[in-house]
């Protein structure tokens, strides 16, 4: 397979000096499913934005389809679609027009595209509602409306920015289910940035774990967890003693004198601990916390998922947030914006 | 030639867009019908007063409420320019091989349809006031021109302010705070001679005086291309400035 994305040492440093993507390479191959994991303020919009010819790259070299991402981005927005994080669709026009309007754009015409946006209008279940206003679709709806946009002239690379982000849990369902059947069937190469765990889990082929503008991780989603190769142990300490730090210092040292325990590190309510065997080192771990008094309000078994992947390379968990919801991300994650 | 058709199908969009915002489209119109019908009571009895260019104060208040009018439509250009950039909108229409210039053509060109069809409602509701057009049809013709073009120079400055600050709150705000010191500060409502020295002054650096003597003459007296010719210069003039501005700020946000 050919690498229809390939981006060589990316870097954006925005007017006011924000380095927002900071020295990034990596490959997509034609046909694959590609995700972008991070937090919000990771870079991952900005990324998106230099691919698809928008925004202009500080450094680097960028490729698409094989096309020079600045000498050629004419030949480049021929054959990508795009959905963007602000689900863009003009909400004065009809689902309808907003489709015939975005295949005009793209050089369409006549009976052809007339077809091709019923075709769409029934994929993404919006032919009934084909001739109302986008103003009065529901957020999903409008999400779906975009997709379809974003699809009107067969691309064959399509750029998906936190398609289900504010979505709600049967919406993020059905649009999974559209992305999976595009990519399979219709062979269409998917990059897609989301905050979701799950969601790059789920669909993408192999990611890239991003955060402050760099990748920290990249690979399968079975690649990236065998990393961390145990379970991973979360312990919740109760609020009284996450208040006073000694006692989480205390915590660490007497899990590091048991045995068959790996890493420990802090993650947000208490510690978290890898372990091969996890299941028999809980009674250990018990035992020990009991006998120093630490009060324990929870403990979680699980086999590693890509937020443990996440916690190793940064030391935090990923927290989605909501876009709206700007000024809580300043103070979690301390970026700006 | 695809700058055609993308100009054709921008424009087409814009006009979808200003016919289903019909509330705004109404007072937009509103304004401009009110001074119609409130001024030309108001002032009416200012043509008996001896030096008065015109027999009635409607026949010399037309002309200078069609620009207030021009004015004010070509403020909320960057209004519409404002809400594509902040919905996302124009960035999505950049992913695609559109022409760049027909984003800015498509625009233009509907602001000047529109405030031709405005100006049309206007003229007609004078005219059945009891206003005329001693030129005629070539004069009424020559009028919507002049109109459009007027337009076309003041939507430059919306249009620039409105890529500049990403607001619509600013574009609005410079608007209505230029509109009524424009205005009259000119001869649209005003003959010069009845204002304040320091005022005539001001009038006649006032580039809306030029466009409404312009108008005023091929209502009044004529073919007086020695007024008409040099409003043309006037518009001209502001309008590679503002569009020159505008064409500036739109690089800047698509490159
Ligand atoms: N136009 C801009 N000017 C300055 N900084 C920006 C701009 N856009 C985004 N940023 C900053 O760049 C960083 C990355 O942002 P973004 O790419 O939007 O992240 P993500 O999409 O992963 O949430 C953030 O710190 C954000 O505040
Ligand atoms: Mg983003």
């Amino acid at each position: 397979m050919s690498d229809i994305i390939k981006v060589e040492n990316l870097v954006e440093v925005y007017s006011d000096g924000t380095k927002a993507v900071q020295d990034i390479s990596f490959v997509v191959k034609e046909g694959e499913f590609f995700g972008f994991l991070g937090p919000n303020g990771a870079g991952k919009t900005t990324t998106i934005k230099i691919l698809t010819t928008i925004l202009r790259k500080t450094a680097g070299s960028v490729t698409v389809a094989g096309y020079d991402i600045q000498a050629e981005a004419q030949e480049i927005r021929k054959l990508i679609g795009v959905e963007s994080q602000e689900t863009a669709i003009d909400a004065d026009l009809t689902g309808r027009e907003n489709l015939i309007l975005q295949g005009n754009l793209q050089q369409m015409h006549g009976e052809i595209l007339k077809k091709r946006v019923d075709e769409l209008l029934k994929l993404v279940e919006l032919d009934e509602a084909a001739d109302k206003r986008a103003a009065y679709y529901s957020g999903g709806m409008k999400k779906r409306l975009d997709l379809a946009s974003a699809l009107v002239h067969k691309p064959r690379l399509l750029f998906l920015d936190e398609p289900t982000t504010g979505l709600d849990p049967q919406s993020r369902a059905t649009m999974w289910s559209y992305l999976e059947k595009l990519n399979r069937e219709e062979g269409v190469t998917v990059f897609l940035t989301t905050q979701y765990m799950e969601e790059a889990d789920r669909l993408a082929n192999r990611l890239a774990i991003l955060d402050y503008g760099r990748i920290v991780a990249s690979g399968t989603s079975m690649e990236l967890k065998q990393e961390i190769g145990a379970d991973a142990i979360s312990l919740s300490l109760e609020k009284a003693d996450v208040i006073n730090a000694g006692m989480k210092e205390k915590a660490k040292q007497i899990l590091t004198t048991i045995k068959g325990v790996g890493d420990v590190r802090d993650s947000d309510g208490g510690l978290t601990v890898y372990a091969k065997n996890g299941g028999f080192i809980i009674p250990d771990i018990v035992r020990a916390f009991d006998e120093s008094k630490i009060r324990l309000s929870s403990i979680n078994l699980s086999s590693p998922t890509l937020d443990d992947v996440f916690l190793k390379y940064t030391g935090r968990r990923i927290r989605p947030e909501e876009l709206k919801k700007e000024a809580s991300s300043f103070m979690m994650f301390g970026r700006r914006r | 030639m695809s700058i055609l058709f993308d100009t054709q199908y921008l424009f087409v969009r814009a006009m979808k867009k200003l016919l289903r915002n019909p509330i705004l489209l109404f007072f937009s119109l509103l304004q401009p019908i009110i001074f119609l019908l409130l001024f030309t009571q108001l002032f009416s009895k200012f043509s008996q007063i001896p030096g008065f260019p015109a027999s009635s104060y409607l026949l010399f208040a037309t002309p200078g409420i069609l620009l207030q009018n021009a004015f004010s439509s070509a403020f909320q250009s960057g209004m519409s320019v404002v809400e594509d950039l902040n919905s996302g909108y124009l960035q999505k229409m950049l992913t695609t091989p559109v022409s760049r210039s027909a984003i800015l053509l498509g625009r233009l060109l509907s602001d000047a349809f529109r405030v031709v069809v405005q100006s049309l409602i206007i003229l007609a509701l004078a005219y059945f006031l009891g206003a005329s057009v001693t030129t005629g049809i070539a004069g009424v013709i020559l009028m919507f021109l002049t109109i459009a073009f007027f337009g076309l120079a003041w939507s430059g400055i919306s249009l620039s302010l409105g890529l500049r600050t990403k607001r619509s709150e600013t574009v609005f705000g410079i608007g209505g705070f230029l509109t009524f010191p424009l205005l009259f500060m000119s001869t649209a409502l005003t003959p010069l001679s009845f204002m304040p020295d320091w005022m005539q002054t001001v009038s006649k650096l006032n580039p809306i005086s030029y466009t409404v003597d312009a108008l005023r003459a091929l209502t009044l007296t004529g073919f007086d291309w020695a007024t008409i010719l040099p409003a043309y210069a006037v518009i001209g003039f502001i309008a590679v400035a503002t569009l020159g501005a505008t064409l500036y700020q739109f690089r800047k946000v698509i490159s």
